[in-house]
Parts: C-alpha cells; sequence; structure tokens
C-alpha cells in the first residue's frame, strides 16, 4: 500500500509539466495495482494450495470462513 | 494532450490510495461485523457438521476424515476467526482498487468539485453490489460450513466466478444502454427501464449456468440466518467503501489514514 502512496506527492506538479507521459505512469501504476488485487483475490477466495502448500491448503484454511461468510465455494 | 488533462478531474494516484484505504476500512467493518455476528453462526455450523460426520463414521467406519477435522489440524477456530477479519481486508483493499478503476472510468468527464461526488461514488458501490454480490448471490446463495463437497470445489468455483463475471457484464450493459439512450435524448423512464430490462437479462443468464452440485443438509433456519449475514456482510463492505471514498480528507496529507 504505501509504494502507492509515496508517489502520490509529487504527482500534481508532474501533471502540471507533462500531462500525457503522467496519465500513461498514473495507468499503468493502476494496473499494476489491479493485478496485485486480483492475485490477492485469487489467494482469499480461490486457492486450494497452489500458492501456499507445504503440506495443506494453508490458504484455503486460514481464510476458510471468510470464503464461505462471502460466498465463495468452499470445501 | 492538454485536452487529456483538462478531462481528468482527478489525478488518478490519489483516487487509488483512496480506494485502498476505503476498501481496507470497509474490508475491517465488514470482517468486524461478521466476526460478532456470523461466527457464532459458523461455529455451530461446524459442531453441527462434526456431529453428522461422527453418525456417519460410525456407519462406515474407515471414512471417518470429515473436512472440520482437517480444518482443525491446521488451524483452531480462532486462527479461523482471524483469519476472517483479514480475508475481509485484503478482499477490501482489492474491491477498493478496482472501485477506483470503475470510478475513474465513469467518471472521468465529471467537472471536478460540482459536490457530487457522494452521488457518484454511492452509485459505483451499488453498481458493485449488484455486480458482484446481490446477483451472483441469487444463483449461488453462501452456504455455511458444513456445506461443500471437497469433490466438487473446482467445478463450483468455476460456476461462481462465471456468475462474477456475468455480474460485471451485466451491469457494465445496464451502465451502457442507460447513457446511450441519454445521448440519443431518451428521458429517464425509457432509460431505467431499459437498465433494469438489462439487470433480469443479466439474472437470467445467472440461471443458465448449472445448478450447485451439493446438498445442503443444515437446519433451515440456519441456512437463512446464515444467507442473511452474508448479504449484510456484503451491504458493510460496499456501503462503507463508497462511503468513505466520498468522505472528505483533512487537508493534512502525512499521518491521516
Amino acid at each position: 500500500m504505501s509504494p502507492h502512496t509515496v508517489g502520490t506527492a509529487s504527482a500534481p506538479e508532474a501533471a502540471a509539466a507533462h500531462p500525457a507521459t503522467v496519465r500513461t505512469r498514473d495507468w499503468l501504476l493502476v494496473a499494476a495495482a489491479a493485478i496485485v488485487a486480483l492475485l490477492a483475490l485469487y489467494a482469499v477466495f480461490v486457492d486450494n494450495g497452489n500458492l501456499v502448500s507445504a503440506t495443506g491448503s494453508y490458504l484455503h484454511e486460514f481464510s476458510h470462513d471468510g470464503r464461505h461468510l462471502f460466498g465463495a465455494p468452499c470445501h | 494532450m492538454s485536452v487529456s488533462a483538462q478531462t481528468t478531474p482527478y489525478p488518478l494516484l490519489p483516487l487509488l490510495g483512496r480506494g485502498l484505504a476505503a476498501g481496507g476500512l470497509a474490508g475491517l467493518a465488514s470482517g468486524l461485523f461478521s466476526l460478532l455476528l456470523a461466527e457464532p453462526l459458523m461455529d455451530r455450523a461446524i459442531r453441527l457438521e462434526e456431529q453428522r460426520s461422527a453418525t456417519e463414521a460410525a456407519g462406515h467406519a474407515g471414512h471417518a476424515h470429515s473436512h472440520a477435522a482437517e480444518a482443525e489440524e491446521l488451524f483452531s477456530r480462532g486462527t479461523q476467526h482471524l483469519g476472517l477479519v483479514v480475508t475481509a481486508v485484503v478482499a477490501g483493499m482489492a474491491i477498493g482498487v478496482f472501485f477506483t478503476v470503475a470510478y475513474a472510468l465513469v467518471h472521468r468527464a465529471a467537472p471536478p468539485g460540482d459536490g457530487r461526488g457522494w452521488q457518484r461514488s454511492m452509485g459505483v458501490a451499488g453498481a458493485g453490489l449488484l455486480a458482484l454480490s446481490l446477483l451472483p448471490a441469487l444463483r449461488y446463495p453462501a452456504n455455511p460450513p458444513g456445506v461443500g463437497d471437497g469433490g466438487t470445489v473446482t467445478e463450483r468455483q468455476a460456476l461462481w466466478l462465471a456468475a462474477l463475471v456475468i455480474g460485471v457484464l451485466g451491469m457494465v450493459l445496464a451502465h451502457q444502454v442507460h447513457l446511450r439512450l441519454g445521448r440519443s435524448g431518451r428521458g429517464l423512464p425509457v432509460r431505467q427501464s431499459a437498465a433494469a430490462a438489462a439487470v433480469v437479462a443479466t439474472l437470467a443468464a445467472l440461471f443458465l449456468l448449472p445448478d450447485n452440485p451439493d446438498a445442503v443438509p443444515v437446519p433451515a433456519t440456519l441456512l437463512w440466518d446464515f444467507r442473511v449475514l452474508s448479504l449484510g456482510a456484503h451491504l458493510v463492505l460496499w456501503g462503507v467503501l463508497g462511503a468513505l471514498f466520498a468522505a472528505p480528507l483533512p487537508r493534512r496529507r502525512p499521518g491521516s489514514v
């Protein structure tokens, strides 16, 4: 979270100088955040031992109650 | 390209920070709501499941390894209670990112400082609630622990993800229909009826998906209460997200949120 918010301070003055490039950079950062967000959602709601599984579905069992409550399929 | 700068009322990155913070806090609120109200229910459902599998095991010996027992081996119920809140916060932050993307895309031409930020934010939150919570929940309602066959989990995940995608596509369709009819000069009755028809069509598409294959062997009252609380958790998440995203921030940037 902090790497994203740190960059915001310089955004306004940079936007005045190079609007198009700054806009592209901002959208690229948002796209990167969206990819991380998709991975996070996969980890908490879908993964069954593909990401972290030494001996079991740790992510599945840790997020077990959240999966049931938010309607994600659970075993 | 200076035109594009003028048509972007909000710098994108502060908006993203706002989405992450509002999403995380909304997830926290939803997680605490669930911890207080839904966890007693889930604990009861798990005790019932253990009783069920115990009687089953007495019937056919050797098939005693239940899901609940398995879960108990990895994490205690206390850890899973914590896991619920952590899951909600992580999901809230992730949803906050997509909320930001939707907000920035839908309202990219909106004039800044016109005092309609609250309406916009709650509008996006309402659309998200409909697309990702209410419509998919009508097709595949949440089930308490004790429901769900490990053998069908991959199939059910595919169906659930398909329902989420259909929900989002349906909301995009409804929004586009509403927008384009407005551009061609139609009045609100026509625009809103057409958007509602798009939502109904989305619901029909959802019901073309196959049924959830699993049996639901839990008492009806427990199931009802659980599903109401599940919708409550969704409602808290979207409501707090929409409200906080629109909330004015004090000018001091470091230290706050």
